[in-house]
C-alpha cells in the first residue's frame, strides 16, 4: 500500500537507552557540530538532555547524556522553545504539574528552573496530557488535562500567572493543545472532536468540529495536533484508528482525510492503530499550493511516514515496536529523532537528493 | 506470610516428607540484632523476593536504654534462581535480548505455519523438511547476533607482544556460549563432518567462561601481562607452559606469535643461535601446516584445510612424518639452550598426540577433551564416541562443573530433556524457550518428545511449558509484558488463556496504556477481552469523575446497561434542580451520551423542559397573560411529544396546576385538557405496574391534579360554548 522510502538516501542510527523513553524533542543548537536533544525518560522519571556530534567521522555517533532534570512523576508532554536567547524546555507530568527550565545552548547543561507549578485546585488534578507554548509574542503556555481543564500559564518577568480557560468538570478529557496564533489555540480530546478557542472571546470555544470516525459508529481520541505558522486556519490532527485529517476553519463541516479509515470510507487505511504524533514536514516538497502541506506521523504499529493529500504515503520507518514520539529538527528539517517503545531512540537523516529531484 | 524464624539468621524452605536430600539452606545477611520477631515474605518483580525482617517492638524502658540502635527492621531483596554464569548481564541487557529475539522467533514461527499450510496437501513433503533446518539455522544465527557481536577493534599496527585476542568490546556471555553449543550439535547439518573443529573454535571463544582461574585462557592472560616486562622470555617456564597450553587446545596463531617472541629471533645478540632459531622456526612451520578437517579457516588462523576424510588422512600422515622427523633430528644436540629444547620437544609431543603431554598442558577437562579431539582422535564422529571420551576426560581431570560443561555433557548423553533443564538452571528461561526450536530442528524423535501433549502437564507439551515459563517471566515486568503475547500465541493449549489473563491484568488508569493493550487484543483477535478492558477503563474513569472518558469507553464497549443506567440517573437529577451550572453539566452529559441514551428524547426534550420551567418561573413571579399562554403552549408541546419520558409526566402535570388555576380564565382548551386527562389516566394505570418510577411526590398529588383538570375542563367547556 505504502511506498517504502528509498532507504539508500537515509542514514538511520538506533541508540539503546536502557530505560523507557516517552517523548523526544530537538533543542535549538548554536553550533553546527554539536546537536542537542531532550527526551523524557522513566525509572526514575526525568527529562534528559543528550548531545551528539553531527560532524564526527564516526558514522554512528553516540548520544551522550549531558544533564538530567528530575520530575515528580512520568512526563506526559514535552516541548522545547527559544525565548530571549534562552533555550527553554517545558514538560508536564501525569500528576498534573508543569515544569519549565532553561538549558545552556552550547553544552546542554541545565541552567535554572523557571517554573514548577503543581496545584490540584487552581491548576490541574490528574494528568496534563498536552502542553504548547506560544513563542511568537506572548510566551504563554497552554495546558490541557485529562481532568477537563485548559489553563494558560503566563511567564512574566518576576511572577507566574495561570488562569483557567475552561473547566468541563470531567465531561471532556483533553488530550492535545496547539497554538494557532498569539490569541487562538485548538484543543482536542475524547468525544467532541476539536475546539477552537479565542482568548478575546472567553466563555467557550468559538468553533467546534465533531469528528466522528472509525466507520462512523464511534468517536475517536485525538492524540496530537499541529498548525503550520503560514496556514493558521488549518490544523492537522492524528488520532485513533490510524486517522490523520486536516480541519480547515473556513470549511468547518468537512475535514480532509490524509490517512486512516477516516471520515470518508474511500481511502485505504495505511495504519489502523493509534497515531501518536503528527507534524508538518518542511523537508518533503509541497506538491500543490491548494493542498494540505505534507505531514509526518508515527504510530503504535511502528510506522513513521509522510502523508500528502491524495498521494500515497511515503513510509520512512517500519519498526517492530511502537514509535511513541518523534520530532523534526526545525533548523535541519532533514533530521528526525524518534522514540521507540523498546527503550531506544533513533535518529534519521534524510539525504539532500530528494529535494533536488523534486 | 508471617512466620517464626529459626535461631540462626537463615531461611529454610519447606521440605517434602520422604525426600532423600536434605533441604538446602541459604543464609541471608540482614545485619539485624537477634532476636527477630517476624518475617514477611512477598514476591516482587520476576524472581525477586522481598524479605522483611522485624525485631520485636521495644518496651518503653528498653527504648530508653538503646536509643542508639534504632533499627527496628530491614527489608532485603533476594534474587532466586539467578543464573550462575549470567551475573554480568544487566537487567537492561536482558530486556534488550528479549526485545530483539522476539522478531526472529516470530519470523520462524510464521514460516512454520506457512510451511504447515503448504504441507496439508501431501503429508510432509521432503523439500519442506530439508529447508527447515536452514530456516532454523538462519534463526539461530540471528539470535546469536542479538546475544552480542564480537566486534573486534583491530589496531592498525599490531604489537608483536600482543598475542592474545584484543579485548573484546563485550565480555563473552555464557548464554551465547550455550546457544552456540546447541547450534553446533543440533542445527547445522553441514558441519557435522567437522564437528571436532567446530568445538575447537567454540572453545577459543568461550574458554574464559569455563572457570575463573584454571583455564588455558587464564594462563595466557597472566603470561600476556608479564610478557611485556620479560627480557628473556625463553628462560621463563611460564612462557613454555603457556605455549604448550595454547597448542593443546589448538590456538595455533597464538602459538606462532608466541614462538616468534623467542630470543633467537633477536637480530643483535652475541651468541650463535642460528640452530636454535632454525628449530624454533621449524616448529612454527609445522604448527602452521597442521592439517585440519574443515572447509575453511577464518583470516589469521593457521593450518591447512582438508574437505574430505580421505585427503585429510593422507595429509595428516605426511605431516606426522615431518613432525616425528623433526623430533628425532640430530640438530637438537646443537641446541644449547635447555629450556628451549625441552619446550619445543614438548610441543612436538603434543602435535604427535602424546596423551601424557596433552594432559599436562591442559587445565580443564573440557580442554583436555578438545585436545584429544584435535590430536588423538580427530575423526571422532557421533555423539556416543564423544560422550565416552568426555567421560574419560572428566575422570582424568575432575574440575568443577558449571552450566556450560554440564550442558555439553547433557548434549553428549543425547537427552534433550536434561539439556533443557540444565539450560534453565544455568541461563534462565529465555534460552530454553528459544532453544526448543534448535533441538527439534533435525530430529523427529526430539520433536515428538518435546512437542507431545502430556496429560500430566494439563495438555501442554514440554516445549510449551518452557515457553509459558518464559512468557511469565516477561509478563512480570512492566516493560517487557508487551513481548509476552508473541510467545503465548504459539502455545496452543494454555497460551490463549494466559494471554487473556495477562491482558486483563494491565492497568487501566492511563488511557494511552489502555490503547496499547487494546492494540494487542486487536492483533490477536480477542474482541471480548478488549470489550472487558474498555468496560474496566470506563468504570475507572467514571468513578474518578472523568465522565467524558468514562462514557467514551462505555460507548466503545457498547455497554448498553451502564449507559442507560447513567441516563436514568441523569434524568432523576434533572427534576430536582435547574440552576445554570448543573444544567450545563446535564447538557454536556446528554451530548456525550448522544443517541446511546436508553430513553428517547435526549437533548431536545431537555431544552424544551428547561424553557417551560423558565417561563413558569416568570408566571409565578407575576407574569402577563401572554407569558402564561406561551407557557401553556410549551406544556402542551411537551405532553404531545412522544419523546417526553413518562417519568416527567407527573412533575409536568403538577406544574400545570399553576396554569390551570390561572385567575383570569382558562388557558387550556377542551381538547388540551382532555389530552392532559388522558395522560393522567395512563399514569394512574402505570402506577399499578411494578416497574413504575414514581419519584418523591406527595401521595395525594394525583388527586390534586385530577381536581384541577376537572375544574379547568368545566371552565373551558363553558368558555367554548
Amino acid at each position: 500500500m505504502a511506498d517504502s522510502g528509498d532507504r539508500r538516501r537515509f542514514i538511520y542510527n538506533l541508540h539503546e537507552q536502557s530505560k523507557p523513553v516517552g517523548a523526544v524533542r530537538w533543542l535549538p543548537s548554536v553550533s553546527p557540530f554539536l546537536r542537542l536533544a531532550a527526551m523524557s525518560v522513566l525509572s526514575p522519571p526525568a527529562i534528559e538532555i543528550h548531545s551528539f556530534s553531527s560532524q564526527s567521522p564516526n558514522p554512528n555517533p553516540d548520544l551522550n547524556l549531558v544533564s538530567s532534570y528530575p520530575l515528580p512523576s512520568s512526563a506526559t508532554s514535552l516541548t522545547s522553545f527559544k525565548s530571549h536567547n534562552y533555550t527553554l524546555i517545558a514538560a508536564s507530568t501525569s500528576t498534573g504539574s508543569l515544569h519549565i527550565f532553561s538549558v545552556n545552548p552550547y553544552d546542554g547543561k541545565i541552567e535554572s528552573q523557571i517554573i514548577s507549578i503543581s496545584d490540584k485546585d487552581s491548576f490541574h488534578c490528574g494528568p496534563i496530557q498536552s502542553i504548547d507554548v506560544e513563542t511568537s509574542s506572548t510566551g504563554e503556555c497552554a495546558t490541557a488535562g485529562e481532568d477537563g481543564r485548559v489553563n494558560l500559564v503566563l511567564i512574566g518577568e518576576d511572577k507566574v500567572e495561570n488562569f483557567r480557560v475552561c473547566e468541563s468538570d470531567g465531561l471532556v478529557a483533553y488530550s492535545a493543545v496547539k497554538w494557532g496564533s498569539p490569541v487562538e489555540f485548538v484543543t482536542g480530546g475524547v468525544g467532541p472532536g476539536l475546539q477552537w478557542w479565542d482568548k478575546r472571546r472567553p466563555g467557550g470555544p468559538v468553533a467546534q468540529f465533531k469528528g466522528v470516525w472509525g466507520r462512523g459508529t464511534v468517536t475517536g481520541m485525538i492524540h496530537s495536533i499541529d498548525i503550520h505558522p503560514s496556514r493558521k486556519h488549518t490544523c492537522v490532527v492524528g488520532g485513533s484508528s490510524g486517522a490523520v485529517y486536516a480541519w480547515d476553519l473556513r470549511w468547518q463541516q468537512q475535514a480532509i482525510t490524509l490517512a486512516g479509515t477516516g471520515l470518508e470510507a474511500k481511502s485505504q487505511p495505511f495504519s489502523e492503530s493509534e497515531v501518536w504524533e503528527v507534524k508538518y514536514d518542511a523537508f518533503t516538497p509541497q506538491v500543490s499550493s491548494t493542498k494540505v502541506l505534507p505531514v509526518m506521523m508515527c504510530s503504535e504499529d511502528g510506522f513513521l511516514a509522510v502523508l500528502q493529500q491524495d498521494e500515497r504515503p511515503v513510509q520512512l520507518l517500519e519498526e517492530p515496536c511502537a514509535i511513541n514520539s518523534f520530532d523534526i529538527d526545525p533548523q535541519n528539517p532533514s533530521d528526525v529523532i524518534v522514540a521507540l517503545e523498546w527503550e531506544s531512540v533513533g535518529i534519521l537523516s534524510r539525504g539532500r537528493e530528494e529535494t533536488e529531484m523534486a | 506470610m508471617p512466620g517464626i524464624p529459626s535461631d540462626s539468621s537463615s531461611l529454610i524452605p519447606f521440605a517434602l516428607e520422604g525426600s532423600s536430600q536434605p533441604p538446602p539452606v541459604y543464609p541471608l545477611q540482614h545485619g539485624l540484632r537477634a532476636p527477630i520477631h517476624r518475617i514477611h515474605i512477598s514476591w516482587s518483580r520476576g524472581n525477586l523476593l522481598n524479605v522483611t525482617c522485624l525485631r520485636p517492638p521495644p518496651d518503653q524502658q528498653e527504648e530508653m536504654a538503646r536509643e542508639d540502635d534504632g533499627i527496628g527492621g530491614k527489608a532485603i531483596e533476594v534474587l532466586l534462581g539467578g543464573a550462575i554464569l549470567e551475573g554480568n548481564i544487566g537487567e537492561h541487557k536482558r530486556r534488550r535480548i528479549a526485545y530483539e529475539s522476539v522478531k526472529s522467533y516470530a519470523f520462524l514461527h510464521d514460516k512454520k505455519i506457512s510451511l504447515a499450510k503448504m504441507e496439508t496437501g501431501d503429508n510432509l513433503s521432503a523439500p519442506a523438511l530439508t529447508y527447515w533446518w536452514q530456516y532454523t539455522l538462519e534463526y539461530s544465527k540471528s539470535i546469536r547476533d542479538i546475544l552480542g557481536n564480537a566486534r573486534l577493534h583491530r589496531p592498525l599496527i599490531e604489537d608483536p607482544k600482543n598475542f592474545l585476542k584484543p579485548e573484546e568490546v563485550e565480555q563473552p556471555i555464557g548464554t551465547k556460549a550455550a546457544w552456540e553449543l546447541m547450534e553446533i550439535f543440533y542445527v547445522d547439518m553441514q558441519l557435522l563432518s567437522w564437528l571436532p573443529e567446530r568445538l575447537v573454535d567454540w572453545l577459543e571463544g568461550y574458554d574464559s567462561l569455563l572457570s575463573k582461574t584454571e583455564t588455558v585462557h587464564s594462563k595466557l592472560a597472566i603470561l600476556q601481562r608479564k610478557v611485556t616486562s620479560m627480557r628473556v622470555v625463553e628462560d621463563e617456564p611460564g612462557y613454555w607452559n603457556g605455549l604448550a597450553a595454547a597448542l593443546a587446545v589448538g590456538w595455533l596463531d597464538v602459538v606462532a606469535k608466541l614462538l616468534r617472541l623467542h630470543g633467537s629471533y633477536d637480530p643483535d645478540q652475541f651468541d650463535k643461535r642460528e640452530t636454535e632459531n632454525g628449530l624454533v622456526e621449524a616448529v612454527v612451520l609445522l604448527v602452521s601446516e597442521m592439517p585440519r578437517m574443515r572447509p575453511n579457516l577464518p583470516n589469521g588462523k593457521l593450518g591447512i584445510c582438508y574437505q574430505t576424510k580421505h585427503d585429510y588422512i593422507k595429509g595428516l600422515e605426511k605431516w606426522r612424518v615431518k613432525v616425528s622427523g623433526l623430533e628425532s633430528s640430530p640438530f637438537w644436540v646443537h641446541c644449547n639452550h635447555r629450556p628451549t629444547r625441552d619446550g619445543l620437544i614438548n610441543l612436538l609431543h603434543i602435535l604427535l598426540g602424546d596423551a601424557k603431554h596433552i594432559a599436562d598442558a591442559t587445565s580443564h577437562w573440557l580442554e583436555l577433551f578438545i585436545s584429544h579431539l584435535l590430536y588423538i582422535r580427530p575423526l571422532t564422529n557421533g555423539l556416543e564416541g564423544m560422550g565416552n571420551l568426555a567421560e574419560k576426560c572428566m575422570n582424568l581431570k575432575p574440575s568443577a562443573n558449571n552450566g556450560l560443561t554440564s550442558l555439553l555433557a547433557g548434549i553428549l548423553s543425547e537427552n534433550p530433556e536434561i539439556v533443557l533443564a540444565d539450560c534453565l538452571k544455568a541461563f534462565g528461561p529465555w534460552i530454553v524457550a528459544h532453544a526448543v526450536d534448535l533441538l527439534t530442528a533435525n530430529s523427529e524423535y526430539t520433536d515428538g518428545l518435546l512437542n507431545e501433549e502430556r496429560y500430566q502437564l494439563g495438555g501442554a507439551s514440554i516445549g510449551e511449558l518452557y515457553m509459558l515459563v518464559y512468557a511469565q517471566a516477561l509478563a512480570s515486568h512492566p516493560l517487557t509484558w508487551q513481548v509476552a503475547p508473541a510467545y503465548l500465541s504459539t502455545c496452543l493449549n494454555q497460551g490463549r488463556g494466559l494471554l487473556e489473563i495477562l491482558l486483563l491484568r494491565q492497568p487501566v488508569q492511563n488511557y494511552r496504556v489502555v490503547l496499547k493493550t487494546l492494540e494487542i487484543c486487536h492483533l490477536y483477535e480477542l474482541g471480548n477481552i478488549s470489550t472487558h478492558i474498555m468496560k474496566m477503563a470506563g468504570m475507572y474513569q467514571w468513578k474518578h469523575g472523568h465522565k467524558g472518558l468514562g462514557i467514551y469507553w462505555f460507548q466503545q464497549s457498547r455497554d448498553r446497561t451502564r449507559l442507560s443506567q447513567i441516563a436514568h440517573k441523569l434524568f432523576d437529577n434533572i427534576g430536582k434542580s435547574l440552576s445554570d451550572d448543573s444544567f450545563k453539566q446535564w447538557e454536556g452529559l446528554m451530548e456525550l451520551l448522544g443517541s446511546d441514551v436508553g430513553i428517547a428524547g435526549g437533548l431536545e426534550f431537555l431544552h424544551k423542559y428547561r424553557e417551560f420551567k423558565r417561563s413558569l418561573q416568570q408566571i409565578v413571579n407575576g407574569g402577563t397573560v401572554e407569558a402564561a399562554k406561551k407557557s401553556t403552549e410549551l406544556l402542551v408541546q411537551l405532553m404531545r411529544n412522544p419523546s417526553t419520558p413518562q417519568r416527567f409526566w407527573l412533575p409536568l402535570l403538577l406544574d400545570s396546576v399553576k396554569l390551570l388555576e390561572w385567575r383570569s380564565g382558562p388557558l387550556l382548551g377542551v381538547s388540551e385538557t382532555n389530552l392532559l386527562l388522558g395522560k393522567l389516566q395512563e399514569l394512574s394505570m402505570a402506577k399499578l405496574r411494578p416497574d413504575f418510577h414514581g419519584g418523591e411526590l406527595k401521595p395525594n398529588a394525583l388527586g390534586d391534579v385530577r381536581l384541577a383538570l376537572a375544574k379547568n375542563l368545566g371552565r373551558a367547556i363553558l368558555e367554548e360554548s
